[in-house]
């Protein structure tokens, strides 16, 4: 750490950006904490005093927003989907990966840039054709519709993360296993992919998190309530809240069930999360 | 959100590994045979679900398709309606403006966090904390940050009548700048975590130096900070480009449900799309007319990025 600060002190201007900085940190832990609180409060109390605490322990908002409001089952579906794809997403990836970074031929070069392409078009500027695709094929309004999406759009971004995470492991071990007459696939199955774990991990990790919080082609895909996702279960809450009169704790419950696994994950594995997801920018 | 972030990539290119001699040896021949079948699976998945699409939204732009009936010509037609649309104007200069503005406020905070950041007490944790929204559903985001400017019983409404007295109506009459200042809100942790990473990597020396010589605050971030730290900004731009043409939830969100648009103020080049399409109580389906619009959202996407590559690049400082 640098410490040449020390040496012309800590002015005032050092001292009232600290400050702010605590300030900036404060409002991001104070709206996460009143977004658990008011989850266990009424709707009216919540509206007529927001800053405070009455009405405190209302566990049936959970329930309200768990079996009414179908969060409950939402949640069973984004986490089977999410759960599938990307795993099959690092299984189809990590093979690629490993060719791209490892063969060391032109083509895997061009190929690599071939994939990075992927990460920088827009989704929406391909959803037109991805959904005539899907309709005649019959799998408009279906999970597994989506999961193929789900797999296929995330495949240049993990792609291009296994690469890089492939291309940065010692090559001498894979050498001497080929030496002891192991086989390249069995070289790539038994020796690389344990030594690549950390990528593999990072990977499932990444995509776990974008996909648990997507929202875009499961609002153009799934059309039924029993199909939907976390983030389709929330925008429909906020639908019925214009009918049936709105509910503010209920939609804080279900808003806290979207965040909270996510806040877990990020207590747990924070560092590994924050390098992977600043990977590219910073190497 | 993931997806957003190394995209640092585009255009960069993965680096290439030691081609050395690898191909001569007999691990690097047989490795070959193994190359095409490896890759096979993602790359046919990424024809069928990426190349293809992007040729076929080229092509239906230049027709009018409802996505049932037949493809029916019509030559440039789409793009020209699309010039004289006003809503697609209107979106796609607030498309430039976060672009533009909320790019240039997070970036400047970034750096200023940086600054404030690297020299203080429990950075880390601060730090971890700035970055938290960056993983969290936009939706999520969006509700919660509206929730703070709703009129009269929001918590920053109510905070701001407590202080002054009044009561502004912010969603209803800024509703786009306080998406903005969100959008900032959100991304600022993210940019701060990679300028940081960025700004570690400076000897400490150069500090004490500059320090020893009687440099100001200013003049080591002018002089020190940012041109070491060049080649990191200059990534940073251009995921920020790319994620900042793929915002959609959290500006959808406001007023958004599952069958209803926010407002057409606050839409994006990326709402625009889903609006003549999908979305709404009423979809439009207007198949060719919006795949107009995301040829051309495509094609600023690339302009914008080999630009900024360009004006960005500078002789890399060795240090």
């Amino acid at each position: 750490m640098l410490r040449f600060s020390s040496r012309d002190g800590h002015g005032l201007p050092h001292r009232v950006g600290v400050g702010l900085v605590w300030l900036l940190a404060i409002f991001n832990i104070g709206v996460l904490a009143w977004m658990g609180l008011a989850a266990l409060r009424e709707h009216t109390a919540i509206f007529s005093d927001p800053w405070g605490l009455s009405t405190f322990g209302e566990f049936g908002n959970f329930l309200k927003a768990w079996d009414e409001s179908g969060f409950g089952a939402a949640t069973l579906n984004t986490v089977v989907l999410v759960a599938g794809s990307a795993v099959v997403l690092v299984a189809i990836s990590a093979p690629a990966a490993y060719a791209l970074a490892r063969s060391g031929t032109r083509i895997s070069g061009v190929m690599a840039l071939f994939f990075a392409l992927g990460i920088g078009i827009p989704v929406q500027v391909i959803v037109i054709p991805l959904f005539v695709m899907l309709e005649n094929i019959g799998l408009i309004n279906s999970l597994v519709g989506l999961f193929i999406l789900y797999v296929a759009l995330s495949l240049p971004f993990t792609v291009f993360l296994l690469t890089a995470f492939f291309g940065s492991l010692p090559e001498e071990v894979e050498e001497a296993a080929a030496i002891d007459g192991a086989g390249p696939l069995r070289t790539f199955l038994q020796i690389s992919l344990p030594l690549a774990r950390g990528g593999l991990i990072t990977a499932l990790l990444l995509n776990a998190i974008g996909l648990w919080n997507e929202t875009f082609l499961a609002l153009v895909f799934i059309q039924d309530t029993d199909l939907q996702t976390l983030p389709l279960a929330l925008l429909g809450f906020m639908q019925s809240q214009q009918y049936s009169g709105s509910d503010y704790g209920a939609l804080f419950a279900g808003v806290c069930i979207l965040v909270l696994p996510m806040l877990l994950l990020y207590v747990w594995l924070g560092r590994r999360i924050v390098e992977g997801m600043t990977l590219g920018a910073v190497k | 959100m993931a997806v957003a972030s190394a995209t640092a990539v585009a255009g960069r290119g993965v680096r290439r590994t030691k081609a050395s001699a690898a191909s001569l040896t007999p691990l690097g021949r047989r490795r070959r045979a193994l190359f095409w079948p490896f890759i096979a699976p993602a790359l046919v998945l990424y024809l069928v679900f990426f190349v293809g699409p992007v040729l076929a939204s080229v092509w239906v732009s230049f027709h009018r398709w409802d996505g049932v009936g037949d493809l029916e010509p019509r030559g440039l037609q789409n793009y020209e309606i699309l010039l004289g649309d006003s809503t697609f104007i209107d979106s796609f200069a607030n498309t430039m403006l976060i672009l533009v503005g909320v790019g240039a406020a997070t970036f400047a905070l970034s750096f200023a966090l940086t600054m404030v950041l690297r020299e203080m007490r429990g950075r880390k944790f601060v730090r971890a904390v700035l970055f938290f929204p960056y993983i969290v559903s936009p939706v999520v985001l969006s509700v919660l940050w509206g929730f703070l400017f709703r009129s009269p019983e929001g918590l920053l409404t109510t905070l701001w009548h407590g202080i002054t007295g009044s009561t502004p109506n912010w969603l209803g009459d800024n509703l786009f700048t306080v998406i903005c200042i969100g959008l900032v809100w959100v991304n600022t942790g993210f940019f701060t975590t990679i300028i940081m990473a960025g700004v570690d990597r400076i000897p400490a020396d150069l500090y004490e130096d500059s320090a020893l010589a009687g440099a100001t605050a200013w003049q080591r971030f002018w002089y020190i900070t940012l041109p070491l730290t060049w080649d990191v900004v200059a990534t940073a731009a251009v995921i920020w480009t790319i994620s900042s043409l793929k915002i959609f939830e959290f500006i959808y969100a406001f007023g958004g449900t599952t069958n209803d648009m926010p407002t057409v103020e606050v839409w994006n080049s990326a709402l625009f799309i889903y609006g003549s399409t999908f979305g709404g109580r009423n979809p439009q389906f207007q198949f060719g007319y919006a795949s107009a619009s995301a040829v051309v959202m495509l094609v600023v996407v690339g302009v914008l990025v080999v630009l900024l590559r360009r004006v960005m690049r500078r002789a890399q400082i060795q240090f």
